[in-house]
């Protein structure tokens, strides 16, 4: 069966800033002497301290609102450069290529047409983005019922995924013990199997409308 | 070329990449003043909250059997509770249990994935499945997949972590 596929144009700098972004969130050179320049960790840097003090600006033992409102400035500016940096990858192509890359692949893995893809690439930045495209393409009948089930799967576990891992948990990015993008791939996979999940749910259980 | 096509590339050539990082960076800011402090402020309140009454190391207590399943503490579980309300607050919950020490770099490595594939699922499930016209009938099946993936990411980075 042949499948109508969004046309796209992708700029050479859409895969150059989609590899750049990769690097840099993914920590793959936070160790490199120099490289580290496209290091996320690296380019947030650290809070200085008071002379003789051991504690940045937050200070320690605060607990309570007050603790709380010196934490979460802290986090201000990690979740600026983050969204700086997206801002940069979205203006020279980078979800444009993304979106050229994944289109082949949608029907074999997921088991939706190619014509889904703008509106997944949308949902891994917003949530709200994905679920009005998603209306609309179930609206023009471009989508089935079950299509329509398993693409939702996909993008209901970890809604706007990106989007929300870089803003908020940036401020939990210096804690823990992984590379950035690791809780992302495990994140995507999931993702992944619940679609998958949900297209054998429906292949068992849902009788598709005509 | 007409004339307003040259203005229009003039005008978007005219946006440097200083200027694009500046716009998205403005985002940034506004995501964390109106976002980030007050779910901040809000999951402080509440660990504040639990911990003057005692019911935080009750809390820690009683799931400390379950929470140790995916090698963490008990009080993680507020972590994953939080998480179903808010992903930014389940992260302010996770960072007041940093700095309490109660959880550590591994630990919060382990529930970040789960944050985020069982997180702000109650105002999802009208913000997404209702806006993206899922008929009601599949929501639970849906909710129920979100957790299952929580919980088996949790597995997955415990071993990355270990």
């Amino acid at each position: 069966m042949e499948e109508k596929k969004p046309f796209v144009k992708v700029p050479a700098s859409g895969y150059i800033v989609l590899v750049v972004a990769i690097v840099i969130f993914s920590g793959l050179l936070a160790k490199v002497h120099g490289w580290n320049m496209l290091d996320f960790n690296t380019l947030n840097g650290a809070f200085g301290t008071m002379k003789t003090a051991k504690a940045n600006f937050i200070g320690a033992g605060g607990v309570g609102a007050r603790a709380g409102f010196l934490f979460a400035l802290s986090l201000v500016p990690g979740v600026m450069l983050a969204l700086g940096l997206m801002e940069i990858v979205e203006h020279y192509g980078g979800l444009k290529a993304a979106q050229k890359l994944l289109t082949p692949i949608l029907r074999p893995l997921m088991g939706i047409p190619g014509i889904c893809v703008v509106a997944l690439v949308s949902s891994l930045q917003s949530t709200d983005a994905g679920a009005g495209m998603t209306k609309n393409l179930r609206a023009n009948k471009d989508i089935t019922l079950h299509e329509l089930l398993i693409f939702a799967a996909f993008q209901f576990t970890a809604g706007g995924v990106i989007g929300n891992y870089l803003a908020s948990g940036s401020a939990l990015f210096g804690v823990m013990t992984v590379p950035i993008v690791v809780p992302l791939v495990v994140m995507m996979v999931m993702k992944l199997f619940g679609s998958t999940v949900m297209r054998l749910y429906c292949w068992k259980f849902v009788k598709e409308e005509k | 070329m007409t004339e307003p096509n040259t203005a229009a590339i003039a005008a978007e050539k005219k946006d440097s990449i200083m200027d694009v990082f500046v716009r998205g960076a403005l985002k940034g800011w506004d995501i964390g003043i109106k976002n980030i402090v007050p779910n901040v402020i809000m999951a402080f309140v509440c660990i504040q909250m639990l911990t003057v009454t005692g019911a935080m190391a009750w809390l820690g207590k009683v799931f400390a059997p379950i929470m140790a399943l995916w090698g963490l503490p008990g009080e993680a579980i507020m972590v994953l509770m939080g998480a179903l309300m808010s992903m930014g607050g389940a992260v302010g919950v996770a960072m007041s249990l940093v700095a309490d020490g109660k959880l550590d770099g591994n630990a919060v490595a382990i529930v970040m994935p789960a944050i985020y594939l069982m997180g702000s699922k109650i105002q999802y499930l009208g913000r997404f499945l209702g806006t993206a016209g899922v008929p009601t009938k599949y929501w639970g099946f849906m909710l129920g997949l979100s957790i299952v993936n929580a919980g088996i990411a949790m597995f997955i980075m415990k071993i990355i972590v270990h």
